[in-house]
């Protein structure tokens, strides 16, 4: 199982996965409930180098001792198979990355959750405060859901995804929302990831609108979609 | 935190809260104080002890109203409805939460949650600005005794809040850490929450005591499923209450006559969070959703929370008046949107969509004003009680009578046996 610390060094924060001494399988809870996913999480091991002795502050953002339940969730550090590497090597880029999504049709995920909205932006606007690389798409038709049958048979369409490697996160979403699919799936690159059908949306405005202030303007989600891209060949 | 108490003491038998004087003090420099200590722990590294320490000076300064300081301080106290401090069987929820009992004990989402809380949005937010003192020297008449009112309510709250989160994070930390941590983490929330509202207060020259307000405090028990139940809804319609002020303000800007409304949009999303916890804390506990007396449970709470607020706010109006909306909209709003939130978990909930819903209210509404008439004549106490017997049996029939109101089945889709067939 993988447990997760930030470095306090100076001003900046480094992720860092320690690995422990068996493999673990980590198992997401898919949609229906009963089918599971067993992924092998393995990373080299903490590079010392970047423990300096003059600044030894720690914040663990989850603990290192091992539950005894199963714990799906710990990191939000990409899975890689990395036996090849020693603890000085950086991933090669043709490595697969997790990703995790939550999914429902576009009305219910742009239109209607109007604190969807909120979410969002509060943690673009901290990772902004924080200088984190945002790590959190909404991906309009997503390519990947062909790969998930039992996802887009009880889909409405256009449908939306929101798509973190921060694997707890996506859970934490999905208890927020409730009212959405989720599971996950492992891409060799960003672009392969967020790749997407290109869809028209239009919503209908509400017939009656009974609240004391505005709706959210159309088109709110653009700053969340994936950046331009070139068409992934299958 | 919002919870709410009920506009009569008659109502006390079907409300979860009640009247408290408000423990008032003039004052001319107020110093919420946080001290967050993070400690060490043995699975769980940062540990968070957050402290309000209230200091004040001795005299009161020249107070900017006309009226002297104790006679604004009397006028708060017969006016003012504070929330009930809580508390419950630790020793239950010490089991519900134990890993070691509980195997089966699914705690993916208080890991996140965990993750979620630690993330802390709001930690540099909260910051005052010179604004707040210039908006309440501005704030004159009725209007200003009326924000007085508000901060105080608000800040009663939150602290409410925070002692009893602060408790349940203390008694948890051995048996289940990770919840324990949760509740420590929102703890420290609240505490930021009325150390704000409490500095607020400052400006009016006033704060609350609140050293004395935890002594003196009374506790109302529930049961650890009824904490959930009445706060999770707390929370979550202290969110829609938030939001709501917050966008009608951001599209309104010239009601925006006091500069905390600004920072209502983080402070909504902290109450949103709240409301998830509990909401995970639920499902955690499935035997609290999935049976007959769990439905007749979630639509009681739903109707005390709701009628509460509309009864509490329909008392209050110039309140809601003073910043541009009408408090039975307002109301009505919070409501639907609250109820639509709540049936992600709660098994039942009322139909308040039903105009009819809406119908009872105001009837109730209608009731309590006469029933408030009474209380201010000058009956003798005798007579007073006599008259109050037949408005308390009415609203106790419209109450029935609403409670009783074909109720929407619902509840989390990870909980449901129609999930298989649910169509996204």
């Amino acid at each position: 199982m993988l447990g997760v610390a930030t470095l306090t060094l100076g001003s900046s924060t480094t992720m860092v996965a320690q690995n422990h001494a068996q493999q673990h399988a980590t198992t997401l809870a898919s949609a229906n409930g009963n089918r599971r996913h067993s992924v092998s999480n393995r990373t080299h091991s903490l590079p010392m180098s970047l423990v300096s002795p003059t600044n030894q502050s720690f914040t663990f953002l989850s603990s290192f001792k091992e539950p005894t339940h199963a714990r799906p969730f710990t990191t939000a550090v990409a899975s890689v198979d990395s036996d090849q590497l020693d603890s000085s090597d950086p991933p090669t880029k043709n490595e697969a990355t997790k990703y995790y999504f939550l999914v429902a049709n576009a009305k219910f995920m742009l239109d209607e959750e109007e604190h969807f909205q909120e979410q969002l932006f509060e943690r673009l606007r901290l990772f902004g405060e924080r200088n984190q690389e945002q790590d959190f798409w909404l991906v309009i038709e997503p390519k990947f859901l062909d790969k998930f049958s039992n996802i887009t048979k009880r889909l409405k369409r256009p449908a939306v995804a929101l798509v973190s490697t921060n694997g707890p996160w996506i859970t934490f979403m999905k208890l927020r929302l409730d009212r959405v699919l989720s599971d996950c799936f492992e891409a060799e690159s960003l672009e392969e990831a967020l790749a997407f059908n290109p869809t028209d949306l239009k919503f209908e405005k509400p017939e009656k609108w009974v609240a004391p202030y505005p709706k959210y303007e159309s088109g709110w989600w653009k700053p969340f979609l994936p950046p331009v891209q070139t068409e992934v060949k299958p | 935190m919002l919870l709410l108490s009920p506009p009569q003491p008659q109502l006390q038998p079907f409300f979860t809260s009640l009247h408290m004087a408000a423990l008032v003090k003039p004052i001319s420099n107020v110093t919420p104080k946080f001290v967050s200590s993070p400690r060490m722990g043995s699975s769980h590294s940062s540990k968070f002890s957050t402290i309000i320490r209230m200091s004040a000076t001795a005299t009161p300064p020249p107070s900017t109203s006309t009226k002297p300081a104790s006679s604004k301080k009397g006028n708060i106290k017969e006016t003012l409805l504070t929330p009930r401090f809580y508390t419950t069987d630790f020793d239950e929820m010490e089991t519900l939460f134990n890993t070691e009992i509980n195997k089966n004990l699914n705690q993916d989402e208080f890991e996140a949650l965990l993750q979620e809380f630690k993330t802390d949005y709001n930690q540099t937010h909260f910051v005052r600005n010179k604004e707040f003192k210039e908006a309440a020297d501005k704030l004159e008449g009725p209007l200003r005794q009326i924000f007085v009112e508000f901060l105080e309510r608000s800040c009663t709250a939150e602290f409410s809040g925070f002692l009893l989160y602060k408790e349940l994070g203390r008694r948890l930390k051995k048996t289940n850490p990770v919840v324990a941590e949760i509740f420590s983490l929102m703890s420290r929330d609240e505490a930021r929450h009325a150390g704000f509202l409490n500095k607020g207060l400052s400006d009016f020259n006033l704060a609350l005591d609140l050293g004395f307000l935890t002594k003196a405090r009374k506790y109302t028990f529930f049961k650890p499923k009824f904490i959930f139940y009445a706060t999770y809804l707390s929370e979550k319609i202290g969110y829609w209450r938030y939001i709501t002020i917050y966008r009608h303000l951001k599209a309104n800007p010239e009601f925006q006559c006091y500069p905390i409304f600004k920072y209502f949009e983080n402070w909504c999303q902290d109450e949103n969070r709240h409301g998830d916890f509990f909401s995970a804390l639920m499902k955690a506990q499935p035997q609290f959703l999935n049976d007959w007396k769990a439905k007749l449970w979630s639509r009681f709470f739903c109707l005390s929370v709701y009628v509460t607020m509309y009864l509490n706010d329909c008392q209050r109006t110039a309140f809601y008046e003073g910043i541009g909306l009408n408090t039975k909209e307002f109301d009505m709003h919070v409501i639907i949107e609250t109820n639509r939130t709540t049936a992600r978990i709660f098994p039942a909930v009322l139909d308040v969509e039903n105009p009819e819903f809406k119908r009872k209210l105001d009837r109730m509404v209608e009731i309590n004003e006469k029933l408030v008439a009474v209380g201010e004549s000058d009956d003798i106490a005798v007579v007073k009680n006599l008259k109050r017997i037949p408005l308390v049996a009415a609203l106790v029939s419209e109450l029935l009578a609403t409670y009783l109101m074909p109720p929407i089945e619902s509840g989390s889709v990870d909980l449901a046996e129609f999930e298989p067939q649910l169509v996204y």
